[in-house]
């Protein structure tokens, strides 16, 4: 018998001892072994589904939900699909995550170069926020405004700032804004505003390259602004003539009707301001970190010839050692761009409508088992979408030939 | 030239002293010093406020009125433990919880673990001296209390002049404890005294301490088998690895946890035993495993390949190689995230709300929410709650910071 087992070689080689072979077994066995249990996993919930008579499919997506949704950017009616509501949902999330993603970008910077500031009080300070806010879990963060938020006096009683300007109460910040007077100028005078930004970049971008190639002073970044001010000044004025009245007024948060409740101007609700002050305050405490970690990894040298070639301690920082650091930061923060999407699905825990608090409602009248891979495609293609932007700028950026 | 060098100069008055490290730090220049300035007047208004309220304003009943409750949760309930009581089950888990850190402080012989160790044994110490009321706390529950000062130094002493000072032993130990913690705690059908609390009474700061001591020691191995099966040459398993690592680190924790409450019951046979506790903890290790496993292949990329050259060339195999050469340097390069990580692991715990579990957080909101009078207590509440974990992290990363300067990372 032992003969036999040692009698079995392949090349020459003793078959449990041959590389090739035993790379082969492992991958098979470890194939089978998943495979085997994905099968049973299936299988189990394929008779659990069929013995409960639990409902499944994809059929309920073209029902009507019948639920309302508390936040909602788009229009959105009870008698709408459930296909529509999972839409609104996930505008909901992507809105939360821009808005937040921009403001924590935002913030972390100001923090990250506060915590490098020569001056002892300033560091000291960034150090505290980061060390507070990005070592309780954003749950307790986004109760502890919750509350806050909640204990602000009702709509009726709210408080008023700013001259009748602005407008606290516990569901939300209302403040005057801009609305549209007439649809066809508004839209003309915003078309306009576009063009006049792309044409800043192009008179940026050609003095830019006059002032490389000259060495003449070309002033391309005022050049640039003042292009996009007089082209949008100049429109407004047109669009003004031609519509008889400006294209834009200004609108102010008045309390009207029987229950004082606040309409006009742009209102910011309770769900999402708390929502937003947590994500952003959390994700702007790691965000700093990494800028911080990446304006570190920038080498003295470079800061030092920035110095003796006479720029100011703010040149240096914004052409010099934050490009360069931007190579560092730009990863992780892209990493910190999907946490943050992925964390606005504590909305629900607070009143925020978003991807994952709807879906958890659904559950109760659709099938979960649909439920939770639309919840996970959703996911994975923002992730997925988020990687793709940070591929792209990897690529624009990384070192050449290096 | 001076023929006669006098002594040399003292250096200006501005340049020395606290007046010479103001002037270097804090008023440098104009614009530093209206910075200064802001700065000051901001910290001078938030210290102001803060105390005021801290001191003043804020009611702490609240903290008082929850008291165990953020401990244990119901767990000492009638509900949870009818006709007996059970407070001593988790009591004695801490007893063995500071005669291991004291395990800890003898084996390591000083540093940082004795500081830990110390604030352990005396915080839970001192726990037996508030100030409730006999009927409230009795005798029983301040001794076993008071008790964890002499547990840690029989621990201490365990580790120094017995041959159980090594750190086998005490990894060994630890692992005992847990299962013994669990076993104590969820008790023994028919043991007299053990009777058993199902896990849905299980709640306050000793879940969240429970899923995070569980979650960091598993999730650790399988991350770095899961780093492996990435990194490996076996298409197979390499694809088995990115695509597991890429499903639990793109969908968010929450999701996942309530997925397996509603979806894992369905893919196991009805009879199999499980409960909703320990499926968030297979869920939350899994899901800090994928995040594991990218800080931990991040450290194998940056290592030289020059190591595993040597490596093989002075004859090593292949595991030998990746266990011996590689893993330990990748794993000392990375500790700061490791550790980044298992804070997180320990912050995310606080997301077992979402399956009905009272943890700390979410018992101080039931609590709020169920009990009108205290609803405007709920910032002293969540205060309290972030001041607790922030103890916890902090003190991890303050561990780390030292663990770290010890083992020389970024000097040699």
């Amino acid at each position: 018998m032992v003969a036999d087992i040692k009698s079995l070689t392949y090349q020459g080689v003793p078959v449990w001892r041959h590389a090739q072979i035993i790379r082969w077994v492992v991958q098979i066995v470890s194939g089978v072994l998943v495979v085997a249990l994905v099968v049973w996993f299936f299988a189990n919930v394929t008779n659990a589904v069929q013995d409960r008579d639990i409902p499944h499919g994809f059929s309920f997506l073209s029902r009507e939900y019948q639920t309302p949704i508390g936040e909602h950017f788009i229009p959105y009616e009870s008698s709408d699909t459930f296909l529509y509501a999972i839409v609104v949902a996930i505008t909901n999330t992507l809105i939360v995550s821009i808005a937040g993603v921009i403001l924590a970008t935002l913030l972390g910077i100001f923090i990250g170069v506060a915590r490098l500031s020569g001056n002892w009080l300033v560091s000291r300070l960034a150090l505290v926020y980061i060390e507070f806010f990005r070592n309780v879990p954003l749950l307790v963060q986004l109760l502890f405004w919750f509350f806050i938020i909640l204990a602000l006096p009702v709509e009726s009683d709210a408080y008023n700032i700013f001259a009748g300007n602005a407008y606290i109460s516990n569901s939300g910040v209302s403040m005057a804004w801009l609305s549209p007077t007439n649809t066809a100028a508004s839209t003309a005078w915003i078309t306009l505003v576009v063009v006049a930004i792309v044409a800043g970049f192009i008179v940026n971008r050609r003095l830019n390259r006059r002032e490389m190639q000259t060495g003449q002073a070309s002033y391309p970044f005022m050049a640039g602004w003042a292009t996009v001010i007089v082209i949008g000044v100049a429109s407004w004025i047109v669009v003004g003539m031609i519509a008889g009245g400006s294209p834009f007024a200004v609108s102010s948060p008045e309390p009207q009707g029987q229950f004082m409740r606040i309409s006009g101007g742009f209102t910011l609700r309770a769900g999402l301001l708390v929502v937003l002050l947590g994500l952003v305050m959390y994700t702007a405490a790691f965000i700093a970190e990494i800028v911080r970690a990446g304006i570190q990894s920038v080498s003295r040298g470079q800061t030092e010839a920035a110095r003796a070639l006479g720029l100011s301690p703010m040149e240096t920082l914004r052409s010099v050692t934050f490009p360069q650091a931007l190579r560092v930061i730009i990863p992780p923060l892209i990493s910190q761009c999907l946490n943050l999407t992925k964390n606005s699905s504590l909305g629900g825990a607070v009143g925020y409508s978003d991807l994952t608090s709807v879906a958890l409602t659904m559950t109760q009248t659709a099938p979960a088992v649909s439920i939770f891979l639309i919840i996970m495609a959703s996911y994975l293609a923002m992730s997925l979408t988020w990687s793709l932007i940070g591929n792209l700028y990897n690529r624009r950026a990384g070192f050449i030939g290096g | 030239m001076e023929a006669n060098p006098t002594a040399p100069l003292l250096p200006p008055r501005s340049e020395v002293g606290i007046a010479g490290w103001a002037q270097r730090n804090l008023f440098a220049n104009w614009h530093n010093s209206i910075l200064t300035l802001v700065s000051a007047i901001l910290v001078a208004l938030a210290l102001w406020f803060g105390l005021k309220w801290v001191i003043v304003q804020a009611d702490w009943t609240v903290i008082v009125k929850l008291g165990g409750g953020f401990i244990i949760g119901q767990y000492n309930t009638e509900a949870a433990c009818s006709g007996q009581n059970c407070f001593w089950r988790p009591q004695v888990s801490l007893l063995m919880v500071t005669t291991l850190t004291g395990m800890a402080w003898g084996v390591a012989g000083g540093g940082v673990a004795r500081i830990v160790a110390l604030s352990v044994g005396i915080v839970a110490a001192a726990f037996a001296l508030l100030p409730y009321s006999m009927e409230t706390m009795g005798m029983d529950v301040r001794l076993l209390l008071a008790a964890n000062l002499p547990a840690l130094l029989i621990g201490w002493a365990l580790a120094r002049y017995t041959p159980l000072g090594s750190a086998r032993w005490l990894s060994i130990m630890g692992v005992l404890a847990f299962l013994l913690t669990l076993v104590l705690l969820r008790g023994l059908q028919g043991v007299p005294g053990l009777q058993p609390v199902s896990v849905i009474y299980w709640g306050g700061l000793m879940v969240n301490l429970l899923l995070a001591v569980g979650g960091i020691t598993i999730s650790l191995p399988i991350g770095i088998a899961l780093a492996l099966g990435r990194r490996s040459g076996l298409p197979v398993v390499k694809t088995l690895c990115v695509f597991f690592i890429e499903v639990f680190r793109g969908v968010p924790l929450i999701t996942l946890l309530f997925m397996s409450q509603t979806l894992v019951p369905l893919a196991f046979p009805e009879d199999f035993p499980q409960n909703q506790l320990f499926r968030a903890a297979v869920v939350i290790t899994l899901f800090s495993a994928a995040y594991m496993a990218e800080n931990i292949r991040g450290g194998l990329q940056a290592l030289h390949p020059g190591q595993a050259e040597a490596a093989r060339a002075l004859g090593l195999a292949g595991w030998q190689t990746t266990l011996l050469i590689e893993l330990p340097q990748a794993i000392r390069n990375v500790i700061p995230a490791i550790v980044g990580q298992f804070i997180g692991l320990f912050k995310d715990t606080s997301l077992v709300y979402i399956i009905g579990m009272l943890d700390i957080v979410e018992v101080g909101r039931a609590f709020i929410l169920g009990t009108p009078e205290y609803r405007g207590s709920s910032r002293e509440l969540f205060v309290f709650v972030a001041l607790v974990f922030w103890v916890f992290t902090y003190g991890m990363s303050y561990v780390s910071r030292r663990v770290e300067r010890h083992l020389g990372v970024g000097l040699r």
